[in-house]
């Protein structure tokens, strides 16, 4: 369980949020929905213990949050975030098994027993096994989402926190990964997403915060949240609801979305 | 296969430079030498006074350098970076110039570079630290600028040199060598070398978190703030010691960790021994040429090392890609 209460946060020495209040349960997966600069990457960070909370308190599973060790944080919250600029040139389970870090202690050079398994787990996990040879610097954009995600699977953490991991990707992908997400949440992990498709966090969330005015405006189901007035608020223009187009998959099995 | 010829490497590179000087000694009497430690007489006197202390300063200036530009170019993630980019160098250069020209006795001017050299790695460190970490691209602003300060004082050393000697003793120094060197020297150093690769072993596996980027690391648990905290502590006292002892030596630090990992790959628990142990032989067969090459006299090892490293080099690194990261792992 994540709690966070009056949690204020600053980017550049300005508060970009102000008191957030939220809960999110063990399993549950919860999109986070926002325009640009609301504030989504750096909430989610904050979470994982990547960005200073100004005031208030995070907590995980009713420990300070604050007071946890970089590696003890790590093998409970795991962050993915998109690409950046890569050095090196890396297979990719090079790159996944990076994420038994915490795992080990800095005088253990050998892999530890379950790693292989962790790593091997979390590629059959996002379906990339067979690329688990090949150099990170040759895959596709989807592939290298897929890999970030294995990243953080393979720390194998209760908590997931994902910085839009469907941007740049074709709809295909992005909903294999939502649909990744989802089931992992139905296996007992908590997901916190962000999210710029309206569509998918209504597809695939239990629940939907929704960022805008420096505030938390909603953390409700997506019925309650994707609304006339809500969505106006926190992205300043009209939304209309007309059907939307979702996987067959999604509709089958969860009837009411689209309803 | 691959561990097995890299720990070779260096004990041929040794066994090279053993045999390999002013006048060229046979294998057999070498390992005489060798095995009889308590004996005397010249061939004694040339294995034990001679070549055996130069082989174990180059083995520990190619070493330090070597692992001391694999631990940088990683913490900074530049693989432009080599170890005297924190200053450390230049300060020690600048502090034995002054030592030099106020006429301070030479048995002094080793420690002095060396307490020099530290200092501006500090003081490098304090200018780029923010928040409690340290700034890659402060880092390297704040070590190129001083770096250029204190090259302006050897400069001015130089000009204000009192005789022709005392101009030469720094130029000397300033050229990289190894002559005549020996035992206090290394006594001398080789504690702080040895401290700084047990520092840069250590952060191994901080290194490997490294390659995905810094936000990441932290994610996955790193404290990055310490590591790059002990990871500038490694590359200070390796870089440091490797300059009192045998003055600048360039083209090791920088290259090295790229043939290492062309050859490796790079994980650091495997890069950094690799780096280790080509820095150790390079630096070896380097010397021993350069003892033997222009005879009685001693050619500068950084002249020799650029002359055939970096056509070497531009051969391993900039042909078109092969097969060898490939099967390197």
């Amino acid at each position: 369980m994540i709690e966070l209460r009056d949690v204020t946060l600053d980017v550049g020495g300005r508060a970009l949020l102000r008191d957030i209040d939220a809960r999110v349960a063990t399993g549950e997966f919860v999109a986070l929905l926002g325009r640009n600069g609301a504030g989504k990457t750096t909430l989610l960070r904050a979470i994982a213990g990547l960005h200073r909370v100004r005031c208030g308190a995070i907590s995980l599973d009713g420990a300070p949050a604050a007071q946890l060790r970089a590696l003890d944080r790590a093998k409970r919250i795991a962050f993915v975030t998109g690409d950046e600029v890569f050095l090196e040139s890396l297979l990719v389970r090079d790159v996944v098994s990076i994420g038994r870090f915490a795992h080990h202690r800095w005088w253990q050079w050998n892999a530890a027993p379950n790693d292989e398994d962790a790593v091997d787990g979390a590629l059959a996990a996002v379906r990339i096994e067979a690329f688990a040879e090949r150099l990170f610097s040759t895959l596709s954009a989807g592939e290298r989402q897929r890999v970030w995600i294995a990243l953080g699977l393979a720390q194998e953490t209760p908590i997931l926190l994902l910085d839009e991991p469907t941007s740049h990707l074709d709809v295909g992908v992005a909903h294999e990964i939502l649909a990744l997400l989802w089931r992992l949440t139905r296996a007992g992990k908590t997901v916190v997403c962000a999210l710029h498709d309206i569509n998918e966090a209504a597809g695939y969330a239990d629940r939907i915060a929704l960022l805008g005015d420096g505030a938390l405006l909603a953390l409700d189901s997506p019925d309650a949240v994707l609304t006339g007035p809500l969505l106006q608020k926190a992205y300043g223009i009209a939304f209309a609801r007309r059907h939307a187009l979702l996987p067959a998959s999604v509709l089958a099995e969860r009837p009411h979305v689209g309803a | 296969m691959r561990a097995a010829a890299l720990a070779i490497l260096p004990l041929l590179a040794a066994m090279l430079s053993l045999l390999v000087g002013g006048t060229s000694l046979s294998p057999a009497a070498v390992t005489w030498a060798l095995l009889h430690p308590h004996e005397t007489g010249v061939l004694h006197t040339i294995v034990w006074q001679l070549r055996l202390p130069r082989v174990c300063i180059a083995a520990t200036v190619g070493a330090s350098l070597a692992l001391c530009g694999a631990v940088l170019q990683g913490m900074l993630r530049n693989p432009l970076v080599d170890p005297y980019l924190t200053g450390v160098s230049a300060a020690a250069a600048a502090a034995i110039s002054i030592a030099i020209v106020a006429g301070v006795s030479a048995a002094a001017t080793p420690g002095i570079g060396f307490v020099a050299g530290l200092g501006a790695a500090l003081l490098v460190a304090a200018l780029a630290r923010r928040g409690g970490g340290i700034d890659s691209n402060r880092l390297i602003l704040a070590g190129i600028s001083l770096s250029t300060l204190f090259a302006a004082i050897v400069t001015l050393a130089l000009v204000r040199a009192q005789s022709n000697q005392y101009a030469s003793a720094v130029v000397a120094w300033l050229a990289g060598s190894m002559a005549g060197r020996g035992w206090p020297e290394l006594a001398m150093a080789a504690p702080y070398a040895a401290l700084g690769a047990v520092l840069a072993f250590a952060v191994a596996a901080p290194l490997n978190a490294l390659r995905i980027g810094e936000l990441r690391a932290r994610a996955v648990g790193l404290n990055v703030n310490r590591a790059q905290w002990i990871m500038l502590a490694a590359s200070s006292l390796l870089a440091a010691s490797s300059v009192v002892l045998a003055g600048l030596v360039g083209f090791i630090g920088l290259i090295v960790p790229h043939i290492g990992r062309r050859i490796v790959g790079s994980d650091a628990r495997v890069l950094l021994p690799a780096c280790a142990s080509i820095g150790a032989a390079l630096c070896m067969v380097a010397d021993a040429i350069c003892r033997r090459i222009v005879a009685p006299a001693e050619l500068p090892i950084g002249v020799l090392l650029a002359f055939i490293g970096v056509p070497a080099f531009l051969y391993l690194y900039l042909r078109p890609a092969s097969a060898l990261r490939r099967d390197a792992v």
